[in-house]
C-alpha cells in the first residue's frame, strides 16, 4: 500500500460509498474508514421501517457484505473516534491515542438527532432513533399495550408510529405544527397520511409542544405547553437532526449549520472533503444553499469526492429524492417543494394512489407520489430538465406524465 | 454454493463474478465494483440497478412486484421480456451461469 491514504471519518452511506468508489475508480493508496460505531456499516432506512416490524430479525441489511472491506483493501476502524484534525500536519488524532496522517481527509460524520432539552428529557424511556443501537432499544420497548408518545410528526416519528401501532402499542403523536410532515410536503398529502394513521388507531395532538416529562426514574407522563398530559412508557423524540460538524468547526473549517462544501465536496481546506448529511452546499436545482438529509445526496456527494480526489470528471448531479413507507403505503418525493409552489393534483386520493406536482414559474420543481411509482422517474426527469408543464395534461393521470412537458420555446 | 455470473457492463466489457447465497443480485454487482448506484439500498424505489436477463430466466423468476414494474416501465430502455431490478432478484442455485447486462443509466 502506498503511504498516500484517504482517511474517511464515518461509516454511514456517504463514508462507505466514498471508500468503495475510490477503489472502483482506481485509487491505489490507502483507504481508511474511522467509525465511532461498533456495528459493521449498515443501511439506515430499515432502522425505522423493516427492523421495527413485529416479525423482524435484529439484523438490518449491511451496506456491503462482511468481507467487502478486506477484499477491497479498505481498512475499517470501528469503535474509534477522531478527536482532532491537525490541518498543518495533515494528521488526525484518534481516540485510541494514535495519530493518522492523511493525503486527503473526507468528513462523512452525518448528523445527530436533535436532542430534547425540556425537564425530564434525561429519563429512561426517552430516546431518539438514529443508530442501530437506538433502533434495537426502541424495538424492545414496543410491546403490545404499551403507551408510546412520539414527539414530532416527521418521517421518523410517523414511521415509528406505524411500526408501534402494528405491534399493538397505544400511540400518540405530538406535533407543534398543524399537520404531519409539514416541512416536506403539501397539506393534501399531510391530510391523507394523517387519516391513514388515524385509521390504524394513532392519535394526534397538533399545535402541541412538550413542556416537561415526569416519572420515577423512567418516563411516565409527558406534559404539553397547553396543559395536556399524556401517559407514556416510551417517548420517541423525532424533532429533526443537526449536522455533526464539531470536528470540522474545531479545525477551523467553514461551517454554517453544516460543513460548507463546493460542487466537488471540497471544504474550505483543499485537502479536506465532506459528504452527506453533515454538509451544506448550493443545490444545483434550486440555486440556494441547503443541507440535504437523504441517501441520494450522501451517495452522490461521495461519488463527487472520490472523482475529484482522482482528478476525474464528476457525474451530473441527480435530483434529490426521498421516500417513506407508513402502514405499507409509500410516499416518494423527487425535488424539494416550497410552501409558495403551485400545487397540482394528479389522480384521485380516494383511489389510494395519486401524485402531487409542485410547480414554480410553471416548471416542475418537485413531485410526491403516493401509493404508486409510475410518475416517479418521469417526474424526476422533468425536474432535472427544468421544463414547463401543460397543466391540463399534467393533471390527467390517463396520460403519461412525460407527455405533459411543453415544448421549449425557441 | 456461490453462483458464477457473467456481467456485461455499460461499456460492453465482460466480468465474471461470484454471487453469494445471502446476497441479492444487486448486492453482488455492487460489492464487485460494478457501477450500480442502488441508492435505495434494495427496496425497489429507484431503478438504478436496472439490468437485462435472458427471456427464459425472467419467465422462470415469476411476477415482478407492482413497485418494480411501475419503475421499470418508465425507464428509457425498458424491455418487457428482459428488464428486472437486480435488487429484487434473490440468489438461487438454478441461476448459476446467469448472464446479466447492465441497463444504461437513467
Amino acid at each position: 500500500m502506498s503511504d498516500k491514504s484517504v482517511v474517511i471519518v464515518g461509516a454511514g452511506h456517504a463514508g462507505v460509498q466514498a471508500a468503495g468508489r475510490l477503489r472502483e475508480l482506481g485509487w491505489h493508496g490507502g483507504v481508511i474508514i474511522i467509525d465511532q460505531e461498533s456495528h459493521a456499516p449498515y443501511e439506515r432506512p430499515p432502522l425505522s421501517k423493516d427492523l421495527l416490524k413485529p416479525d423482524a430479525q435484529d439484523d438490518s441489511a449491511l451496506l456491503r457484505k462482511a468481507s467487502y472491506f478486506q477484499d477491497k483493501d479498505i481498512t475499517l476502524k470501528p469503535a474509534t473516534s477522531v478527536l482532532q484534525i491537525d490541518r498543518q500536519k495533515r494528521m488526525v488524532a484518534l481516540s485510541d491515542g494514535s495519530g493518522l496522517p492523511y493525503h486527503r481527509l473526507v468528513l462523512a460524520t452525518g448528523s445527530s438527532a436533535r436532542k430534547l432539552t425540556i425537564p425530564g428529557s434525561e429519563l429512561a424511556g426517552v430516546q431518539v432513533l438514529k443508530t442501530k443501537t437506538d433502533a434495537l432499544t426502541l424495538k424492545s420497548g414496543l410491546i403490545a399495550g404499551s403507551k408510546v408518545v412520539i414527539l414530532g410528526a416527521g418521517y421518523i416519528g410517523l414511521e415509528v408510529a406505524a411500526a408501534a401501532a402494528a405491534r399493538g402499542c397505544n400511540v400518540t403523536v405530538l406535533e407543534f405544527q398543524d399537520r404531519v410532515m409539514n416541512r416536506v410536503t403539501s397539506s393534501v398529502v399531510s391530510h391523507y397520511f394523517q387519516k391513514l394513521h388515524e385509521s390504524h388507531g394513532i392519535r394526534f395532538a397538533f399545535g402541541s409542544a412538550a413542556s416537561h416529562i415526569e416519572g420515577d426514574g423512567r418516563a411516565e407522563r409527558v406534559f404539553t405547553t397547553d396543559g395536556a398530559m399524556f401517559e407514556a412508557d416510551v417517548v420517541l423524540v423525532g424533532i429533526g437532526v443537526v449536522p455533526h460538524q464539531g470536528l470540522a468547526e474545531n479545525a477551523g473549517l467553514e461551517c454554517n449549520d453544516g460543513i460548507l462544501v463546493d460542487e466537488n465536496g471540497l471544504t474550505s481546506d483543499p485537502y479536506v472533503y465532506a459528504a452527506g448529511d453533515v454538509t451544506r452546499s448550493i443545490c444545483p436545482f434550486e440555486g440556494t444553499s441547503r443541507r440535504l438529509e437523504c441517501i441520494q445526496n450522501a451517495l452522490s456527494q461521495a461519488d463527487q469526492v472520490a472523482s475529484h480526489i482522482l482528478g476525474l470528471e464528476p457525474k451530473k448531479p441527480e435530483v434529490p429524492w426521498f421516500w417513506t413507507i407508513q402502514h405499507g403505503l409509500r410516499l416518494q418525493t423527487a425535488g424539494i417543494q416550497q410552501p409558495e409552489d403551485e400545487v397540482l393534483l394528479r389522480g384521485n386520493p380516494a383511489d389510494g394512489r395519486f401524485s402531487v406536482l409542485y410547480l414554480r414559474s410553471g416548471r416542475l420543481a418537485a413531485i410526491d407520489t403516493v401509493g404508486g411509482l409510475a410518475d416517479f422517474l418521469p417526474g424526476k426527469k422533468l425536474i432535472a430538465a427544468g421544463v414547463e408543464l401543460d397543466r391540463t395534461l399534467a393533471a390527467d393521470p390517463g396520460a403519461g406524465l412525460a407527455q405533459s412537458a411543453r415544448p421549449v420555446a425557441a | 454454493m456461490n453462483n458464477v455470473i457473467n456481467v456485461i457492463d455499460r461499456e460492453g466489457e465482460k466480468h465474471i463474478l461470484e454471487w453469494e447465497p445471502d446476497q441479492s443480485l444487486m448486492e453482488s454487482l455492487r460489492d464487485n465494483d460494478l457501477p450500480v448506484m442502488a441508492s435505495c439500498g434494495g427496496t425497489a424505489s429507484c431503478a438504478t440497478c436496472h439490468i437485462f436477463l435472458d427471456r427464459d430466466v425472467v419467465v422462470s423468476l415469476g411476477e415482478r412486484s407492482e413497485d418494480e414494474l411501475e419503475l421499470l416501465v418508465e425507464t428509457e430502455c425498458y424491455d418487457e421480456s428482459s428488464s428486472r431490478l437486480s435488487c429484487q432478484v434473490r440468489h438461487d442455485p438454478s441461476l448459476n451461469g446467469l448472464n446479466v447486462v447492465l441497463a444504461p443509466e437513467e
